[in-house]
């Protein structure tokens, strides 16, 4: 929308308004199938409308776009293509999961496991059709047409291209230039006439002469009229499109740029704007499904981008999951042994919130209770967490060799096998890497670590993966 | 243009080449017969770059002679129309100028050349700018557009024009 607003792009839309009233008043997009003098379904002007539409936003997603025109998909599409073979949009191909506004589920390991499923589900991918007028070929395209349209009508009426007709003034017989090989004759510089050996004069001087006389004449003589009364009407009718051209012509052109990099930038204008990121952006970015196959190097952007958005997002997911929060275990999870906060029992809820929102600037007031309670909590947590860590090794020393079989296993197996083996000890741990959640209880004991697994978390949907190959570490150190 | 395509032929061999080297003459002999033709659907045979494959060869009753289907790669040259070439003038009259591309003959007939230039007879007849300064005669080598063909079954003609953008003299002997 950013784009939108800036002044240098006013002409460009006024270029693209008036070349689309000039060459695409009259395109139809009917199927041939379809029968010509039906009434309803004329849609003459309807590229047009297209045309309009799309000069009033940058890229669009092509189904959000015939909703907005109220004509189906097909229809938009054909119009669509005939713009892009006249080369006046970009079109962007994107696969992406269906259900992309789909909200993530709150709620700790759970929510992650359920995240597990909805990943198969949403990797079926659909290709979205995005497009934008790309104003920089526009310019070039209109101008080009403008040539040609002037050229041909030159050409003809110079009887330029048209292949030379000579006549023999004594036996009337016709040649064209192409037998002009036959023609020549080796005593003088002229063509003769095979038959009669007479001197051949080109067709064009002859009428020169002679008066203008029988209907072939005359019918080549009304059609250069047409031809000039044609050029002058297309000077006539396109000078407000040329004067526009002109105008435009030292303007610097907009930019809008490839579909990802708009994507990012509006998110990153979204956000500025706002300051309340939904959680679904965040989470469409985070997923890095969306993508789909692309480049590294927007992966790289997308780091800063989300790292950014990241900050906020837990914000985001608390208040509108604040029903479910993220750090409550359910209580058929909570096992004898498990290292587990109070918060994570559901017993603090209240203090954790603060704690993990000690970053906002809003929760600053209560920062320094939070902070302290954070102090107990941490104690807490390391007490917790060593007895744990004892538990553990006696356990895994019992069952060392299968354990460790089963985590390799579940390693490659996936998410929801690997969450169901896992030890007590162990699951406290990989939450620890799942980061969103985990803030407030984590930020003592090993502050290296969290920052690390958390900024991993918020990057790609990778993280549940390296948090567990964490875990792998540490079952083999115990 | 220039293709690079596959065709075949079949090649009609007497007796007499039969031995070690049947291949060879096969071969020999298709270059002899194939190269520099012309034929309207595919254009001239510049050169023939391989054999893909030789077939069996089948006697001929009475005569002996032994019919071989011979696949081969070769370079062609059609033009088409609109193309742009780059000609060597050949001859030049009032009626216009012959130019050579290669084995192709084009004709460019006064009124495609542009009105500035005028047709000078003498002993070099020469068409010429009003200032003398582009002069197009026998050897001048012209960029010129195709604007019309005649494919006949065994040769292609070709009308020009260098009355267009970025097309006429390229370099003039004249001069150099």
């Amino acid at each position: 929308m950013s784009m939108n607003t800036t002044i240098s792009v006013e002409p460009f839309k006024r270029l693209v308004k008036l070349a689309a009233r000039a060459f695409y008043d009259d395109v139809s997009t009917k199927g041939e199938n379809q029968s010509k003098n039906n009434a309803r379904g004329d849609n003459k002007g309807i590229a047009v409308v297209v045309l309009d539409a799309l000069t009033r936003r940058p890229w669009v997603n092509e189904e959000a776009l015939a909703k907005d025109l109220k004509i189906h998909i097909k229809q938009l599409r054909r119009v669509l293509r005939l713009f892009e073979e006249d080369k006046l949009l970009t079109r962007a191909h994107r696969k992406e999961t269906a259900k992309i506004t789909k909200k993530p589920n709150g709620g700790g390991a759970d929510g992650q496991k359920r995240f597990g499923r909805e990943d198969d589900k949403n990797n079926k991918l659909h290709t979205h059709s995005y497009c934008c007028l790309d104003y920089a070929q526009i310019y070039d395209v209109v101008r080009y047409r403008l040539h040609r349209m002037r050229k041909m009508i030159k050409d003809e009426l110079e009887n330029n291209n048209a292949v030379q007709q000579y006549i023999c003034p004594n036996c009337g017989r016709r040649y064209n230039a192409l037998d002009a090989l036959r023609l020549i004759s080796l005593v003088d510089e002229y063509f003769h006439c095979e038959n009669c050996e007479g001197v051949l004069v080109a067709e064009s001087d002859k009428l020169a002469a002679q008066e203008g006389g029988d209907g072939d004449d005359n019918a080549r003589r009304r059609r250069r009229e047409k031809l000039k009364d044609m050029l002058q009407n297309m000077e006539v009718q396109l000078k407000p499109l040329m004067d526009q051209l002109s105008r435009v012509k030292d303007l610097p052109i907009p930019e809008i740029g490839s579909l990802q990099a708009w994507q990012l930038h509006e998110h990153a204008a979204g956000r500025a704007i706002n300051g309340d990121p939904s959680s679904d952006d965040q989470f469409k970015y985070s997923q890095g499904s969306g993508y789909g196959g692309t480049p590294m190097p927007f992966l790289g952007e997308t780091k800063v981008e989300v790292a950014f958005a990241g900050d906020e997002s837990k914000e985001g997911i608390k208040s509108e999951s604040s029903s479910a929060s993220l750090k409550v275990l359910p209580p058929w999870m909570i096992k004898q042994g498990m290292n587990l906060t109070k918060e994570q029992r559901g017993e603090v809820k209240k203090e954790s919130k603060m704690d993990s929102s000690s970053a906002a600037v809003e929760f600053s007031d209560e920062k320094k209770s939070a902070q302290e309670n954070d102090d107990s909590i941490k104690e807490e947590y390391v007490k917790a967490y060593y007895a744990a860590l004892l538990e553990q090794q006696r356990q895994a020393e019992e069952s060392a060799k299968k354990q460790q079989e089963l985590s390799q296993t579940s390693m490659s197996n996936g998410l929801s096998e690997s969450a169901s083996n896992r030890q007590v000890g162990k699951k406290a741990k990989r939450e620890e890497g799942e980061g969103d959640d985990d803030v407030e209880w984590d930020e003592a004991p090993i502050e290296g670590n969290t920052s690390e697994s958390y900024r991993l978390n918020d990057l790609n949907d990778e993280a549940p993966a390296s948090g567990e190959e964490d875990d792998d570490i540490d079952w083999e150190e115990g | 243009m220039f293709f690079h395509i596959v065709l075949e032929r079949n090649m009609q061999l007497h007796p007499r080449f039969f031995g070690r080297n049947l291949r060879e003459n096969i071969v020999s002999k298709l270059m002899k017969d194939v190269e520099g033709t012309c034929s309207g659907r595919h254009g001239f045979v510049v050169a023939i770059t391989g054999i893909e494959n030789i077939g069996k060869g089948l006697i001929r009753d009475g005569t002996g002679f032994v019919t071989f289907p011979v696949k081969y790669q070769c370079v062609v040259f059609r033009p088409f129309k609109g193309e742009i070439l780059e000609a060597v003038v050949t001859m030049v009259n009032k009626m216009g100028f012959f130019a050579e591309a290669g084995p192709v003959q084009i004709f460019v007939s006064n009124h495609l050349i542009p009105d500035d230039m005028e047709f000078q007879t003498g002993d070099m007849p020469n068409y010429t700018t009003s200032d003398g300064s582009v002069k197009i005669q026998k050897d001048s080598e012209v960029r010129l557009k195709i604007i019309g063909t005649r494919v006949d079954a065994t040769e292609i003609f070709c009308i020009g024009t260098i009355k267009d953008d970025f097309l006429g003299v390229i370099n003039d002997p004249a001069n150099a």
